[in-house]
């Protein structure tokens, strides 16, 4: 089974045409970056996968569900563009409001919170209010609340966007570890030389999907050195043909 | 509905509250002020006032006895000298000059014949309008100028009586149906409880709901497979319970500070402010949909709060408003709600006799909460 089957999917905000009649199939147990400038869309498709807007028309499924129910979001797990916590809150009970709401038992709970928050090397400041943090650390906080309850999808909006070099090292290498688990990532990202470390990129412009496969298939198919490079050749071939 | 994703809602605002000193503080603060400071303005008898006596009168004879009597002497003796301070004058001009400028609220004038005209009509003879009692007084100040009327009448009666004459008026207040040894304040506490509850919720809730909508995180419980109808529940039932707190604190105030009698079921009191709590719940997540931030939801705060002020009878009753105003207060809940507290904690009376209230709050209730629902429906997944 795929993670994500998405066909001919449309979604219009009045005449902007956010997503424009996209396909897609993204395989179980890949990280996949969905590449593309500001305004391609990238968010509003992770949107209509985590069932937060209705698309005009098309299908998508998610784990083989069609994303109009809401029975696939306790197995999905999404960390929004923003950071979309409480800040008026600890870590800690950001963290139980989330592992509650999955119905995560009390000794599930305590294990996932030491096992999140080692992860991203946060355990200290675990009742410390969210404002308290900067934005990086909230940024952190962010992406574990999204994986408290083990999710078999996660669904990442530009998680790497205003984090420090360090700090993306520290999440390249949990995506990974989360793959080996068996985890599908789905990321949208709009630094090109980033989604190198993806194992699939979809590259989006205007609403639609102009290009996918492997970094290196992408890169051998343009003979570019990097996908910066690929991503303007693939468009002006596509402006020009 | 699922019960444990509702209950996570409610327990987050708790939560939450740990951190938040701004919405404790108004939480707690708010009714604790206002009680004070209505309790202060309102729940003293007026005291003071000042007034000038010219006394004309000339006295009279008792038939059948040699001695000259002043009936505005004793008059004077037996007005209450807690509430009016007298000084005397001869001359009207000047004494109503001092009203003017403001020293005095009143001038009484008791006429030349004043003595002889009482002890004629006490015998049963007409007696001359012109020559009673005057008193000119500031009627800028109602409030001040009826307690002046009032005190000397009182003291007229006192006198009369106590001289033996028959009273030709007499009206008895002293055995009141409701409300024994009420005061002005007492009729205000149950309407400062049913707006503060309401003012609140509705102010908090439209504040912490755009919040969760501009933060990401409203996103983020859908997301997460809470449904908008468990949201809208689960603020519900949080809010409910600081409503209850809020009830209890003001009734605390009100019989600990105010020495006001709380005659009813306070558990009656509670239920109302809870289903009071849930209509502003609902009322201030519908505000929310039309508002994009914090400070585009500022600009509801007069529409929240100038209909319940004004037309909910919380500070003046429904009866005193005119005619084809008195529709639009039964279409406000703040209306029910202290209705059904002024019975209950005034007045004693039980669920049976509030049943109508309480199945007005109800229908308020249930028909925000769907609306509630349903705009944030449509306005979560635009
Ligand atoms: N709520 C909205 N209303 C109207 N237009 C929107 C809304 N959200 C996004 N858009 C528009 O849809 C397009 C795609 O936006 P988005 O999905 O956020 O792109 P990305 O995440 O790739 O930057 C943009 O042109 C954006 O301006
Ligand atoms: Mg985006």
């Amino acid at each position: 089974m795929n993670a994500i089957e998405i066909r001919g999917l449309k979604k219009y905000y009045g005449k902007v045409k956010a997503v424009d009649g996209l396909d897609l199939t993204v395989p179980t147990g890949v990280v996949f970056g969905l590449l593309g400038p500001n305004g391609s869309g990238k968010t509003t498709l992770i949107k209509v996968l985590c069932h937060l807007l209705k698309p005009d028309s098309g299908v998508a499924e998610v784990l083989g569900i069609p994303v109009k129910g809401r029975s696939y979001l306790p197995r999905i797990g999404y960390m929004p563009q923003e950071i979309a916590l409480y800040e008026d809150m600890t870590v800690h009970d950001n963290l139980k409001l989330f592992a509650g709401i999955y119905g995560l038992d009390r000794v599930t709970f305590k294990r996932r919170e030491k096992e999140v928050l080692t992860t991203i090397d946060l355990l200290e400041r675990k009742d410390f209010p969210l404002s308290d943090l900067s934005g990086g650390q909230k940024h952190r906080i962010s992406l574990a609340v999204s994986m408290i309850h083990e999710p078999e999808i996660l669904f990442l909006d530009e998680p790497t966007v205003g984090v420090d070099p360090l700090l993306r090292a520290v999440f390249w290498k949990n995506f990974h570890d989360l793959k080996k688990k068996g985890v599908t990532i789905i990321m949208s990202t709009h630094y090109m030389d980033e989604a190198r470390n993806c194992d699939i990129i979809g590259m989006m412009r205007a609403g639609k999907l102009i290009d996918e496969g492997s970094p290196d298939e992408i890169l051998k198919r343009t003979g570019k050195d990097n996908l910066e490079d690929a991503f303007l050749d693939i468009v002006k071939r596509g402006a020009s043909s | 509905m699922n019960m444990r994703r509702t209950l996570m809602i409610s327990k987050k605002l708790f939560w939450s509250l740990k951190h938040d000193r701004r919405s404790v503080a108004l939480i707690i603060i708010a009714p604790i002020m206002s009680m004070l400071i209505f309790g202060l303005a309102f729940s003293g008898d007026v005291e003071n006032v000042n007034v000038i006596i010219v006394n004309y009168d000339q006295g009279g004879n008792v038939p059948g006895m040699n001695t000259t009597i002043s009936l505005s002497e004793r008059v004077i003796d037996n007005i209450d000298e807690d509430t009016l301070v007298l000084s005397y004058g001869d001359d009207i001009d000047e004494a109503v000059k001092k009203v003017e400028d403001g020293s005095a609220n009143s001038v009484i004038i008791f006429p030349e014949n004043f003595t002889r005209n009482l002890l004629s009509f006490a015998q049963g003879s007409p007696v001359d309008e012109a020559e009673t009692i005057e008193i000119r007084s500031d009627q800028s100040q109602v409030t001040l100028s009826q307690e002046v009327m009032a005190t000397v009448l009182e003291a007229l009666i006192e006198t009369t009586e106590s001289s033996g004459f028959s009273n030709p008026l007499k009206i008895d207040t002293s055995d009141p149906i409701y409300g024994e040894g009420a005061e002005f304040l007492d009729m205000f506490v149950p309407g400062i409880m049913g707006f503060i509850v309401f003012l609140l919720t509705t102010i908090l809730t439209l504040i912490s709901f755009v919040g969760e909508k501009t933060g990401g995180t409203l996103h983020r419980l859908l997301a997460s497979s809470v449904t908008e109808g468990e949201i809208v529940v689960g603020y519900a039932i949080s809010f409910s319970i600081i409503g209850m707190a809020q009830v209890g604190i003001l009734m605390g105030i009100a019989i600990l500070v105010f020495d006001i009698m709380v005659v009813g079921n306070p558990l009656l009191a509670f239920l109302i402010a809870s289903i009071l709590a849930v209509v502003s719940v609902s009322l201030g997540i519908l505000l929310s949909s039309l508002a994009k931030r914090e400070s585009q939801a500022i600009q509801f705060y007069p529409l929240i709060v100038l209909p319940g002020f004004l037309l909910s009878g919380v500070f003046w009753p429904i009866e005193a408003m005119p005619l084809w105003l008195r529709p639009v207060s039964y279409f406000i809940p703040v209306t029910y709600a202290v209705n059904g507290l002024r019975a209950v904690l005034l007045r004693g009376w039980g669920v049976l006799d509030i049943w109508f209230e309480l199945m007005m709050l109800i229908i308020f209730a249930i028909v925000f909460l769907l609306l509630a629902i349903l705009s944030l429906r449509r306005t979560s997944k635009a």
